[in-house]
């Protein structure tokens, strides 16, 4: 069947059509934060940091500026299509050139790394050992981040990838706690592992079909692939960013990570690293490879639930504190999976969010943990207990980010799981008893979030105070930065949650056309009265049985 | 003009941003806030004050014929597909919002005189505004997808201030109980409400109903499917309202202070499984199969709480089970297909209900003077005895819930518990015969809780028991080991005061609507019904004989004051030994009951410790096998590492190498395709 043009090259647009931005807006926010970090030995400091640390602020919060004038400046939510294009040939031979821009699959994420970096920034006040290079990486890393969602060429992607690893690496290395060593090398050997992948497959991708190499996702996507090369480039790039994710069971190099990682490290793997993976599912696998996604679709919903329950119980049963939370995240990205395996607007647009959100839920949750930290100086369940009594505020703190992390409603964890839940309840991809039972595994979690969060509270906060704890550390409460850094994730957090369109409405359309292509491809791979166990089967009887009655809601794909 | 109607989305506004000042004051300004008790606390209750005035002005539009409103706007949205919020307003929210209002400016009042001497007031009061404001939002709210969502918020709220008392381990285990039992109930809501969206594309109630009946008229959906996501619904009222089996937090979060008691966990929030219930009904009213389980989970719920409430020691855990209790007649109701009569049961049992437990909280309070701050002690009955004499205003008003809960007319009750048993009788006479048999044991318990506590003589002062006491708690007693054992009661008043005004005025008050509101909804003129349901009302009235309702009404009269007989006779007269005659005769169904029929045992060994193990198993994996193989192949890796470093000076150009290498040969590969 031929490919319609317009679905084919789908998202992505036309780069001629895009008129170019007269200010070079991404460029700016990529290169100004490392071309800033690189002038961090030149600035005159006493010793202690202090200047520095005003001085990465100072970049971080900047480049936050930059990033936000490019949205409310350069980019128009309406618009599926890439914007804020800046294209500069490199290394013409190759196919390679300098070429970023940004769509809704981008620019909600680039915009959640420079928030969160420059809290991150922060939230690093009180690290004093080799501030310097601590944060010229942190810089480097800003820069390195928003490229990965900026760039618009596969190689340029992987450049910045592997670009990520190194500042990563060393921040755990050095700042680590004690099993370090082992933890940042482990981090290494599987992201590194996993990005051979990225590189087989750009470079098959960029290769195929002969002519002059070509990288860009625009060219890539207007290829046509065969569906046995599709399928061979997805299942390398899923295992590639099914580690980033993680996915159970390429996920253990992420409790080590996170159990060993300084608070503010900590808040940048979680806030943006693993949106890192599902950005790149959806950029990758979803949008250049849609025959191979329809036909892997399936597995990605089954790992998600596999994600929400397995790491929802490691969670539940850990005692250390960082690990509990780090596991929460595995389980929190599960959603992540089944919105993107959904086929259906809602359900995409729902994983969409659940990245942004679980990138500020799960920044707070683990800036709280280093705070926590600083004061009770361990971070072992058994240890802790009613220092409720003493810390009264960050007791607040605690409670009100471990509920938005729980999915209450108001804040916007809810609104992202609830929209993949009722995308994926009434998509049409699959059979009727697929998606129950899948939702109805999905909804266990929902009971275990709650057991896990609360029991998590209850051993740190309540109860008596725990005399032995009490007498060798000094409890102070929260000081107004760490309640400052807190309101800053719960503006955000809060104001999705009471009206979740402030954020949905800037990716919509690119999600929409997204979509648009998978439901093509879905039609073309799964042909019609083809029966199944997981496979919806298209007669009318066996779709909602509602339809009648209202036809244009649920059998119309669920865009305009 | 415009309407109240249109403004009633006010309502739960004004206590969110009440409850949002203080809340960030808090936060901000700590100390400086928690010293501002009194204008916080009047801030506070004029917003819901606020929030009433408007409240009665929509019951009293909506009492003068105005139609129901509906006011939505888009969510959240992707393409054509809408999740839409907004509010609604009809007679059975607006019945709602004046309860929940008037109820709560009470409670407020009260909690004014009863946390006066805790740390924690302003903080008190921002969760009992925040709590109002999620509770008339739940009443407002025009469809499934926004009642989910502030379900959730009043279950927040209820665990925020169960577990007010953070350091008391009790306190603590009962909030977390609560909210994981809850979230078991919104496990099935959630899903219930995505399978009714799948099958019927909306989630306004009348619509559902419709769409759903016609689904199954026309063939398209199964009628097995549709009980069953019926069903799946209904476990979010099972827990919210405490239904067997999922009824065990509800006893439990009576660890919270006692006005929290009386608003969340006996007038307001536990009625919402109720109110939903009502709201479902034309989605459910196709279905007798659903009916029919919702009669029964409530008749069993019914006659477990009561029970239970037989045996109790523990005057707040006495009243939750009776809450319990009263919760399953509210379903049964509901299964008879009465929504009115479940729902006049609501509002008759929060006016008693709530002045029951604020009238135990004056008690504890008092009691606390004389045995301290222990909830073991201050609660227990044993210790209690002879209160009438010195505090008149609490017994009268607890005489008056428990005459108007046992059943007797012209009391609140009466009327709306008979007419609930009048539905039960013409649906299921089974059903009927337990809950008659239940409302003997209602009066009977509810009549020993008054005469252990306000009758006879003052046993507050007997250490021996207060030792024993504490000890069946695992408690050390304060100061028991040596001298400090007389000093620490030397504090203590040797006996109770009456509370001040702010608690018993908010008592006088409650007693009012307890003993007359009953009248509204008599048989033959039912002015409730005629707001709810016109159409049943007038129905009502024309098939209303007095040969029907007598022998039925008589019956019940009868059963209450049988109950309330054998109470007097073992309790006051001290003419029955009921422990030597039933107790002691059957010891096993005493245990049973005593042990609440061993639900919380049962629960503990299944679900908390299977969960806590396979949990444990489920890391064991994770860190043995999955990462074990991990470091198996790293350790396997190691030794060709180990050869390899010496040819470059850093793994990262190392790996770019191999990867590099590697990629060429693959590329050739890979073009093949």
């Amino acid at each position: 069947m031929p490919l319609d043009p317009a679905v084919a090259t789908g998202a992505l647009g036309a780069l001629s059509d895009a008129p170019a931005t007269v200010f070079p807006w991404l460029s700016v926010s990529i290169l100004m934060p490392i071309a800033a970090a690189l002038l961090i030995p030149f600035i005159p400091d006493p010793g202690d940091g202090k200047t520095i640390r005003w001085y990465a602020l100072g970049v971080a919060l900047v480049t936050f500026l930059v990033t936000a004038g490019a949205y409310l400046n350069g980019y128009d939510p309406s618009v599926a299509g890439l914007q804020l294009i800046e294209r500069v040939e490199w290394v013409p031979d190759l196919g390679l050139a300098w070429s970023v821009g940004a769509d809704g699959l981008s620019m909600p994420l680039i915009l959640l790394t420079s928030f969160i970096t420059a809290l991150a920034v922060l939230a690093a006040w009180p690290v004093t050992f080799k501030p310097r290079l601590f944060y010229f990486l942190i810089l480097a890393m800003d820069g390195g981040q928003i490229a990965v969602f900026a760039v618009q060429d596969m190689l340029l992607f992987f450049l910045s990838w592997e670009l990520e690893l190194l500042p990563v690496y060393l921040l755990l290395a050095i700042w680590g706690a004690k099993k370090r060593q082992y933890a940042a090398t482990k981090f290494i050997l599987y992201t590194a592992g996993g990005s051979v992948f990225i590189l087989l497959a750009a470079l098959a991708m960029g290769f195929h079909g002969g002519g002059t190499p070509s990288f860009e996702y625009t060219t890539l996507a207007a290829k046509e692939f065969g569906t046995r090369f599709q399928l061979l480039a997805y299942a390398g790039l899923l295992i590639a960013f099914g580690v980033k994710l993680p996915i159970v069971p390429l996920h253990t190099w992420l409790p080590d990570a996170h159990g060993e990682a300084t608070a503010p490290v900590h808040m940048l793997l979680a806030g943006i690293l693993l949106k890192m993976g599902g950005y790149a599912l959806l950029r990758f696998n979803v949008q250049l490879l849609p025959d191979a996604h329809a036909q892997f679709a399936p597995l990605l919903v089954v790992l998600g639930v596999v994600n929400i329950i397995y790491a929802a119980l490691t969670s539940f049963a850990q005692r250390n504190l960082k690990r509990k939370i780090a596991y929460s995240s595995i389980s929190h990205m599960g959603f992540v999976l089944i919105g993107i395996g959904s086929f259906s607007a809602l359900g995409t647009s729902g994983a969409m969010l659940q990245m942004v959100s679980h990138g500020l839920i799960g920044a707070s949750l683990f800036f709280l943990v280093g705070a926590t930290y600083d004061r009770t100086h361990t971070l072992q369940l058994d240890e802790m207990g009613g220092v409720g009594q003493k810390m009264r505020k960050m007791f607040a703190l605690w409670t009100v980010c471990s509920l938005a992390s729980l999915a209450l409603p108001g804040m916007s964890g809810f609104v992202s799981e609830l929209m993949v839940f009722v995308g994926f309840a009434t998509s049409e991809a699959y059979s009727l008893s697929f998606r129950i039972v899948m939702a109805v595994l999905a909804a266990v979690g929902v009971i275990l979030t709650p057991i896990y969060l609360l029991s998590m509270l209850r051993e740190i906060f309540f109860g008596k105070e725990n005399t032995e704890l009490a007498s060798h550390t000094k409890l102070v409460d929260a000081e107004p930065r760490e309640i400052y850094v807190i309101s800053c994730l719960l503006v955000p957090i809060i104001g999705i949650g009471l009206y979740p369109r402030l954020m949905t409405d800037s990716y919509r359309a690119s999600i929409e056309a997204l979509v648009q292509r998978e439901e093509a491809s879905m039609a073309r791979m799964i042909p019609a009265g083809r029966q199944g166990l997981i496979r919806q089967n298209p007669p009318l009887a066996l779709i909602g049985p509602g339809v009648e009655a209202h036809q244009p809601l649920l059998v119309a794909p669920l865009l305009p | 003009m415009t309407s109240a109607a249109e403004l009633a989305w006010l309502i739960p506004v004004l206590p969110l941003a009440g409850a949002a000042i203080t809340g960030l004051g808090l936060i901000s300004f700590n100390r400086t806030v928690n010293r501002l008790r009194k204008p916080v606390a009047l801030l506070l209750i004029s917003c819901v004050g606020a929030a009433a005035v408007l409240s009665f002005a929509v019951l009293a539009e909506q009492l003068a014929g105005a139609p129901a409103t509906e006011v939505l706007f888009d969510w959240a949205s992707a393409g054509s597909f809408n999740l839409q919020m907004g509010f609604r307003v009809d007679a059975l929210g607006a019945v709602m919002l004046s309860l929940v209002t008037t109820i709560a400016l009470l409670v407020m009042v009260y909690s004014d005189g009863y946390m006066a001497h805790d740390k924690g007031y302003v903080r008190f009061f921002t969760y009992l505004a925040l709590f109002s404001s999620s509770m008339l939002g739940l009443v407002i709210s025009p469809n499934l997808l926004e009642i989910y969502v502030f379900w959730e918020l009043v279950g927040m709220c209820s665990y925020l201030l169960v577990g007010f008392w953070y350091d008391r381990d009790g306190a603590a285990n009962a909030a977390q109980k609560a909210f994981v039992v809850n979230r078991v109930g919104d496990f099935g809501l959630l899903l219930g409400i995505l399978g009714l969206f799948w099958a019927t594309g909306s989630f306004g109630f009348e619509e559902i109903g419709s769409r759903l009946a016609d689904a199954v008229a026309g063939g398209s959906l199964s009628n097995g499917a549709a009980v069953l996501l019926c069903l799946l619904v209904f476990m979010g009222p099972m827990a919210k309202s405490a239904q067997f089996p999922l009824h065990v937090w509800l006893p439990d979060a009576m660890e919270g202070p006692t006005p929290i008691s009386a608003l969340i966990h006996a007038a307001t929030m536990v009625a919402a499984g109720v109110f939903l219930v009502a709201r479902l009904q034309p989605v459910y009213a196709p279905f007798p199969q659903v009916q029919l389980v919702i009669a029964v989970v409530g008749t069993i719920t019914c006659f477990l709480g009561a029970s239970i409430a037989l045996t109790q020691m523990d005057l707040k855990k006495g009243l939750a089970y009776s809450t319990v209790s009263q919760l399953g007649y509210m379903m049964l109701a509901m299964g008879c297909g009465a929504p009115v009569a479940g729902m006049f049961h609501l509002v008759t049992h929060a006016f008693f209900k709530a002045m029951l437990f604020l009238g135990s909280g004056s008690v504890i309070h008092a009691m606390e003077e004389v045995v301290g701050h222990e909830p073991v002690l201050a609660q227990d009955m044993r210790l209690m005895g002879g209160l009438r004499q010195f505090m008149p205003v609490t017994a009268i008003t607890f005489l008056i819930g428990c005459v108007a809960i046992s059943g007797i007319p012209p009391l609140a009750g009466f009327w709306s518990k008979d007419e609930i048993l009048g539905q039960a009788f013409n649906s299921y006479p089974v059903l009927w015969v337990v809950g008659f048999l239940t409302a003997g044991m209602t009066a009977f318990y509810m009549f020993r809780l008054y005469f252990l506590t306000f009758e006879g003589e003052f046993r507050g002062n007997d250490a021996a028991v207060q030792a024993q006491l504490l000890k069946d708690a695992g408690k050390v007693a304060p100061g028991s080991d040596g001298e400090g054992d007389g000093a620490s009661h030397g504090h203590h008043a040797s006996h109770p005061h009456e509370s001040g005004w702010q608690m018993a005025l908010p008592l006088a008050v409650l007693a009012v609507p307890s003993a007359l509101i009953g009248l509204l909804g008599t048989p033959w003129h039912s002015r409730f019904a005629g707001l709810l349901d016109p159409q049943e009302a007038a129905e009502m009235a024309e098939h209303f004989s007095w040969a029907e309702f007598l022998p039925l009404a008589g019956a019940s009269v009868a059963i209450s004051i049988t109950g309330i007989t054998i109470a007097v006779l073992a309790y006051s007269l001290h003419k029955l030994d009921l422990a030597s005659l039933v107790a002691a005769r059957f010891p096993s169904l005493n245990a049973f009951l005593a042990n609440k029929w061993y639900l919380d045992d049962l629960n503990d060994k299944l679900f908390v410790q299977g969960s806590r193990k396979l949990a444990r198993q489920v890391l064991e994996v994770d860190a043995k096998v999955v990462d074990g193989v991990v470091n198996l192949t790293g350790l396997l890796t190691l030794g060709s590492g180990e050869g390899l470093k010496y040819f470059e000076t850093g793994r990262a150009q190392f790996y770019a190498l191999i990867v590099f290498g590697g990629v060429i040969a693959l590329v050739v590969l890979f073009s093949s395709f």
